[in-house]
């Protein structure tokens, strides 16, 4: 029981992360970044490109995180623009369905050059007894880049300046427009962010099963889910909703089964919109 | 909170005929739909799928057409929804030993219930576009794994082959064809005598301002949920019809990235609310994904290229813009948007 | 400042509108509800789009810089809504106007020196303030962005008269400090109480100008606005 709930824990961490890179994205600028898994795995595969050239893992995971990061600044500067033209649910509507396309041409370019690709992260060493259970070296690993992550968000949107003034353009983009702040400019910092966060998952979540070129569309589903249940727009709630969410990942997982799993987090979602909307942290 | 219609999303083509003279393009259709094996690919099996295929996808359009094109409901769950009356078909006619029309009939009453009650949910709390997508999707993603996990019950990932399957459809394509020819055109009727009818000045009023509609005494939330029902109802009975001609389901025949991607594409490709867009769309979409499955794994690729392209292009629809365009050369000018972030305002007009 | 002219939805709701404000000089924009005061405004900071004529300030010409760029050349705009962060403090606010550059001393000075209240409420959202302290909040941090000109949109919109009153005295302390100010106000009276010179503006058009004194024995600014017969 203690180990599930370790399992949990880190499983949760991972979630709280990739919801955090999606909830940002869609708090700034209303959009739903349907590619965001996409960028995941376009991350994955780089990392193992350059794993398999020979480069030490750190530098591959590195460039790994640079090249999702890369792509989603990319993303931004091409096709959102169109996008952020709109205003109110035109913009909402149309970010959802050309993120979509997207994540088809991601998709399809990845199936093409390496439809087999896959990325295992081997960490290496052994288990280290924590609270008594022996905890793999890789969820050790996963868990302090992913805590170290965090801490230097919330650092860098709490207590920066350009950190209010990301969160300045969540809460009155024509507000910030008028203290000179350029929403553009911020929503392609956050793109990038999300993207360097997406890889960072990737890379994390290789450490404990290989993350396969088909997973994208898994990923954004979790991240949409974490994103729900913890308040669309709101990054502690997406901690939150991700520690949660594994938690009963891990547990329904052990007790019940796999794809009851997948049933009982959709579960969760779509009761969180019947219940409450906002979500847990909602605005 | 109101809802905003979505303006640029929409086709802006409205319908002043009515009485039988509305049904005229319908009337064209059916003759079209009916002299196309004879003449064309009657006697190519092959062709005859393809032709089977699309028809199915048009049947899908059109009911997704009802939902999202006249009452702006993003239903994420064409696929969900048809999967319902594929399943309901296999498992009542199969399992229960029902006839097989029983089991259709089933599969489409549940598929309209599902679909009305998430409308239900939608209105009751006011979900905007975007939480109603979120919504249907999350149940499309669930009903995917129901089926996938309930494995005594749906054969899981290995599918469902159907006993009672109609084994002179499956051998006779053209029958099948017909069939289905059928289906679209009594959808098309359907959806003709809805917009002509006075929902159908309803649903037009909603569109244009959802707040207005309210103001002058529609009953916003009823006429979605209705909205629902019928087009839910559509897409269970094509499920099922397409289940029954088959003879073989699983659950990848009705995924998400299998029916709503495509549904979608095809519908905003033809012209959202318009009568025969989700038919043509569903048309140069086979006939482009033809052309497309000799270049083999970049297909994929090809389609995300098609999908952003097609939204970032032609808002309103490509064959709308291009009927706009022969109609006149000179768009008017179209009203100026508030001017946000990323420069000056563009209209909105394609 | 010169002339702008702009568009909005389609149909050119104010134009032909010659304006100038010199350093140091209150101007007013009075006209009734829809005479196109607002539209006027977010044309000028670029929150709307200019369809002809110049926004110039300073030599500088502003007309197509989009808002953000027309904020850090020195033009503040106080909406009606005000647009506050409602989620941040008083002080994050206040600091949020200075982004552009930092966040100025004698500034912040200024800011609590009009609006000692602020002060009081540096630790308390903006979103929980009354909408008085929130008028003054969005004054306060339009002055952060130290601007050339601030422009006040409405100033008394949702407030009671008394309160309405004091906000006025505190634009008159504002003057008083060699501010440039250009206000659009409906509430005649109180606009010229403040204003040197005044336009009025009549469906989308100016219909008259002049110095404060002379409008306000205009006979037929006094029978339209003034409440005179």
């Amino acid at each position: 029981m203690k180990a599930v709930l370790l399992d949990g824990i880190v499983l949760g961490l991972g979630f709280g992360l990739l919801g955090v890179g999606l909830t940002l994205v869609y708090g700034l600028g209303g959009v739903l970044n349907l590619a965001y898994g996409e960028l995941a795995v376009l991350g994955a595969m780089v990392v193992s490109l350059v794993k398999d050239a020979g480069a030490p893992l750190a530098l591959a995971a590195v460039a790994g995180v640079a090249a999702a990061m890369a792509a989603a600044v990319l993303l931004d500067l091409t096709v959102m623009r169109p996008v952020y033209r709109q205003s109110g649910e035109h913009r909402v509507l149309l970010g959802l369905l050309v993120t979509l396309g997207v994540a088809f041409l991601i998709e399809g370019l990845l199936n093409w050059r390496d439809p087999l690709g896959a990325l295992t992260v081997d960490i290496g060493g052994g288990p280290i007894g924590i609270f008594g259970v022996p905890m793999p070296m890789s969820s050790i690993w996963a868990s302090a880049i992913t805590l170290g992550a965090g801490a230097i968000l919330v650092v860098f949107l709490g207590a920066t300046t350009f950190g209010r003034a990301i969160r300045s353009v969540m809460q009155d983009e024509v507000g910030a427009r008028l203290v000179g702040i350029s929403p553009s400019f911020t929503r392609t910092v956050i793109f990038a962010l999300s993207g360097a966060l997406a890889g960072l998952v990737a890379v994390t979540s290789a450490m404990s099963s290989p993350l396969t070129v088909t997973q994208g569309f898994d990923l954004t589903s979790f991240a949409l889910i974490v994103t729900v249940v913890g308040g669309l727009g709101s990054v502690t709630g997406a901690f939150l909703a991700g520690l949660l969410l594994g938690i009963v990942d891990t547990l329904s997982a052990y007790y019940v089964g796999q794809y009851i799993t997948s049933v009982v987090l959709l579960g969760a979602a779509g009761l969180t919109i019947l219940i409450r909307p906002r979500g847990l942290l909602g605005r | 909170m109101v809802v905003r219609v979505v303006r640029s999303l929409r086709s802006g083509t409205p319908v002043a005929r009515s009485g039988l003279a509305a049904l005229l393009p319908v009337a064209g259709t059916a003759v079209v739909l009916a002299v196309l094996p004879p003449i064309w690919f009657g006697r190519s099996t092959y062709t005859t799928g393809l032709a089977i295929i699309t028809l199915v996808f048009a049947s899908y359009a059109v009911g997704f057409n009802v939902i999202f094109g006249s009452t702006s409901q993003l239903f994420l769950c064409v696929g969900a929804l048809a999967g319902i009356g594929g399943y309901a078909t296999a498992l009542f006619s199969d399992s229960a030993s029902l006839p097989v029309f029983v089991g259709v009939l089933l599969g489409t009453l549940i598929a309209a219930i599902v679909g009305g009650v998430l409308s239900w949910i939608a209105v009751r709390r006011s979900l905007g576009v975007i939480f109603t997508g979120i919504l249907t999707l999350v149940f499309s993603l669930a009903f995917q794994n129901l089926l996938l996990g309930q494995r005594q019950l749906t054969g899981g990932s290995t599918g469902h082959e159907l006993k009672a399957a109609a084994t002179t459809l499956a051998d006779d394509r053209v029958g099948g064809y017909y069939l289905f020819a059928a289906l679209v055109v009594i959808f098309l009727i359907v959806f003709r005598l809805i917009q002509t009818s006075h929902v159908g000045w309803a649903f037009r009023a909603l569109r244009d301002d959802e707040t207005a509609a309210e103001l002058t005494g529609i009953d916003v939330s009823r006429y979605r949920v209705y909205a629902a029902v019928v087009g839910s109802a559509m897409i269970g009975l094509t499920g099922g019809l397409y289940a029954y001609s088959d003879g073989f389901i699983n659950p990848t025949t009705f995924a998400f990235n299998q029916i709503d991607v495509l549904v979608l594409v095809m519908v905003v490709f033809g012209g959202l609310g318009s009568l025969l867009g989700p038919l043509l769309g569903a048309g140069v979409f086979e006939a482009v994904d033809q052309l497309l499955s000799s270049s083999g794994q970049i297909r994929e690729f090809l389609y995300g290229l098609m999908i952003v392209a097609l939204f970032l292009g032609f808002r309103r629809g490509l064959v709308p813009a291009l009927g706009r365009l022969a109609r006149r050369p000179v768009v008017p000018a179209s009203p100026l948007q508030p001017r946000t972030d990323d420069g000056p305002a563009v209209p909105s007009a394609t | 400042m010169k002339g702008a002219a702009a568009g909005y939805l389609g149909q050119k709701v104010v134009e032909d509108i010659d304006l100038e404000v010199r350093t140091g000089e209150a101007v007013a924009i009075v006209g009734s509800n829809g005479a196109g005061k607002t539209t006027l405004f977010r044309a000028i900071v670029g929150l709307l789009p200019c369809m002809a004529g110049r926004v110039i300030l300073d030599g500088v010409d502003l007309t197509r810089r989009r808002a953000h760029r027309v904020a850090r050349a020195g033009v503040a705009y106080v909406p009606a809504e005000r647009h506050l962060f409602p989620a941040m403090t008083v002080k994050t606010n206040l600091m949020l106007g200075a982004y552009p550059h930092r966040p100025n001393r004698e500034t912040l000075e200024l800011v609590f020196d009009l609006f000692p209240r602020l002060k009081e409420r540096l630790g308390q959202q903006a979103g929980t303030m009354s909408g008085g302290e929130q008028q003054m909040l969005a004054v306060g941090r339009a002055l952060m962005t130290q601007p050339k000109l601030l422009m006040l949109d409405e100033p008394t919109t949702g407030l009671a008269p008394k309160v309405a009153k004091a906000a006025f005295e505190a634009v008159e302390r504002l003057k008083a400090t060699g501010m440039t100010l250009l206000i659009a106000e409906q509430q005649v009276p109180l606009a010229l109480s403040v204003a040197d010179r005044a336009y009025v503006l009549e469906n989308g058009r100016v219909r008259m100008e002049g110095t404060a004194e002379e409008l306000e024995h205009n006979p037929e600014v006094r029978r339209a606005y003034l409440g005179v017969a």
